[in-house]
């Protein structure tokens, strides 16, 4: 069987890799995706460190985080659409009224 | 059986949110002053039912949910917050185009999410919660969707919230990982095992970093609040802030006080403070956008808050955070009212001669505008008075020190205002329609709040000490 160690290292990579894809890329879907990726990492890290006592736990509160990361993506989605209707763009350097 | 009543104040926003979003939807009506007036009674409905467990700490679902009055406090500043935001929106949301039902429904759901935070020792459900408002707080920032600026801050406000929140989890999986619990009380005993443990520790707090717009993660806030509804703009800038210091005092309060300040986080939380309250009053020097004034004034009021956190004090915290609620509500309310069909005035120079031209207006804001600079014998005084000798008595005297003089430079700003409405003469084509009684209620009872908690604190300060006691 493979150490639950190394599952937490998959899940500390993914989750590096998502924090590097929001930073160099520059259009709103692949950054909302990076963040997803983190959000899964978070799960995967759940799964890796929880002890054989609370494991049945931990799986109940990946359903959870789950369920929230739906609806933050219903809702994104939605913005990242009004954003695109208005401007025909989601790059996120053209997003530059708001400044001061 | 005996009935869940901890659960109740939350039940009946919640359940009311649903209700009026439905409403919305199937009702036939086309006016919203239905659903507004509905929305005050869900939230007055849930503020007696809070009210009437004071004293009694009350638990639900197996202990998760905790209804001390600490929660019952900050749940009555949410409620009140999201009053003073309906009665605002009222004509506003007309006026600019914004007259959304949804407006109403996510307001009372983000004002529920708030209360899971603030009504819990449990940080998954604190996540939960932080989780309900923030997509509420998505919606509502991008309510005017024909609007380039709101949708830009919508998605502004979305991408870094959603990241904010990813790390929130990752952190929780460490903690959750090192002691099987998400207890606050459980998890603030292992901080002191080691490196994992400050970590996740870390992670959490960079995630409450983000919604309570501390430096170095406030990024956002200025622009959020420039593009959300100025109501909104109200709501987010103290109601978020009261459930998550709650949740912040809570950890601290929870961690022994003699490891408290051997663990790496203090320092950290000591260059946060220090940070915030720098950079956001300079920024505020610059700001010609009363909006975006007002949100690098928040970011400061946030620093000044994070003090009283350090300082292990919640009876000053709890009171900055009443007292905040009417002066930046209030002055929030004076925006609004500073609207025309079509467009609002929100710059500097649209307030030139508004003192005289709007004279009610105009002596209320220099009110509330005079207690967000701490002049005595308003309430900002007084909390700031209270915060910074709890950081004396704690031996955080270098961060009261910068508290004190940034306090001053916050004065320029805030009297530039003043000054824009006294002395220099009438803006040209400002002409606001001034029949706004709901958001002139709130600009009044700002003005009641903030010299009722400066002047006769006494009765106040009772209930907000038995409040702070029962933190942990």
């Amino acid at each position: 069987m493979i150490p639950a160690g190394w599952f937490f290292a998959v899940a500390a990579i993914l989750f590096g890799l998502g924090v590097t894809a929001f930073f160099v890329r520059r259009d709103l879907p692949t950054q909302f995706l990076a963040v997803e990726i983190m959000l899964n990492a978070a799960n995967l890290a759940f799964l890796a460190l929880a002890k054989p006592a609370s494991a049945a736990a931990a799986q109940t509160i990946v359903l959870f985080i789950i369920t929230v990361a739906a609806a933050e993506a219903a809702v994104g989605l939605a913005v990242i659409l009004v954003v695109f209707r208005r401007r025909k763009s989601v790059r996120s350097e053209d997003l530059r009224i708001l400044k001061g | 059986m005996t009935l869940p009543t901890a659960v109740f104040p939350l039940a009946v926003t919640a359940f009311g949110a649903i209700a009026v979003l439905l409403l919305d939807a199937f009702g036939k009506r086309d006016s919203k002053t239905p659903l507004a007036v509905l929305s005050l009674m869900i939230l007055a409905a849930s503020a007696v039912l809070a009210g009437r467990l004071w004293g009694r700490s009350a638990f639900g679902f197996g202990g998760l949910m905790r209804l001390d009055d600490a929660a019952i406090l900050v749940s009555m500043i949410v409620l009140l917050a999201a009053a003073f935001t309906v009665l605002l929106g009222w004509q506003w949301n007309r006026r600019l185009d914004a007259a959304f039902g949804e407006f109403y429904g996510l307001l009372l759901l983000a004002a529920a999410g708030l209360m899971i935070m603030a009504q819990t020792a449990d940080l998954l459900v604190v996540f939960l919660g932080l989780e309900v408002f923030s997509v509420s707080a998505y919606g509502l920032t991008g309510l005017k969707r024909n609007d380039d600026k709101a949708s830009e801050a919508a998605v502004k406000y979305f991408l870094i919230g959603s990241f904010a929140g990813a790390f929130m989890v990752f952190g929780l999986a460490i903690l959750f990982g090192l002691n099987e619990s998400f207890g606050i009380t459980q998890t603030a005993a292992c901080l002191g095992t080691g490196l994992p443990a400050q970590l996740g520790f870390g992670f959490l707090l960079a995630g409450l970093g983000f919604k309570l717009a501390l430096v170095p993660f406030h990024m956002w806030a200025p622009d959020v609040y420039e593009g959300a509804p100025t109501p909104i703009a109200g709501f987010f800038s103290i109601a978020p802030k009261a459930a998550g210091f709650l949740v912040l005092s809570r950890l601290v309060a929870a961690v022994p006080k003699d490891v408290w300040k051997g663990l790496p986080i203090f320092p950290f939380l000591y260059a946060v403070a220090a940070a915030t309250l720098i950079i956001g009053n300079l920024a505020a020097l610059r700001q010609k956008n009363l909006k975006r004034l007002l949100a690098y004034s928040s970011i400061s009021h946030a620093g000044t808050m994070l003090i009283a956190v350090l300082a292990g004090d919640g009876a000053s915290l709890l009171f900055y955070l009443a007292v905040y609620l009417f002066m930046g509500l209030g002055a929030f309310a004076a925006l609004t009212a500073m609207s025309a069909p079509g467009r609002e005035y929100v710059h500097l120079d649209d307030f030139a001669g508004a003192g005289f031209r709007y004279p009610w207006i105009g002596a209320i804001f220099t009110v509330l505008l005079l207690s967000l600079a701490g002049f005595p014998p308003t309430g900002g005084f007084l909390a700031k008075f209270l915060v910074f000798s709890a950081g004396v008595r704690a031996g955080l005297v270098p961060l009261v020190v910068l508290g004190v003089v940034t306090s001053l430079i916050a004065v320029a700003y805030y009297l530039r205002v003043i000054v824009a409405m006294y002395m220099r003469d009438p803006a040209p084509g400002v002409d606001i329609e001034a029949e706004n009684p709901p958001a002139l209620l709130v600009l009044f009872l700002g003005l009641v709040g903030v010299l009722q908690l400066g002047l006769f604190p006494a009765n106040i300060l009772h209930f907000i000490r038995q409040a702070a006691a029962s933190i942990f």
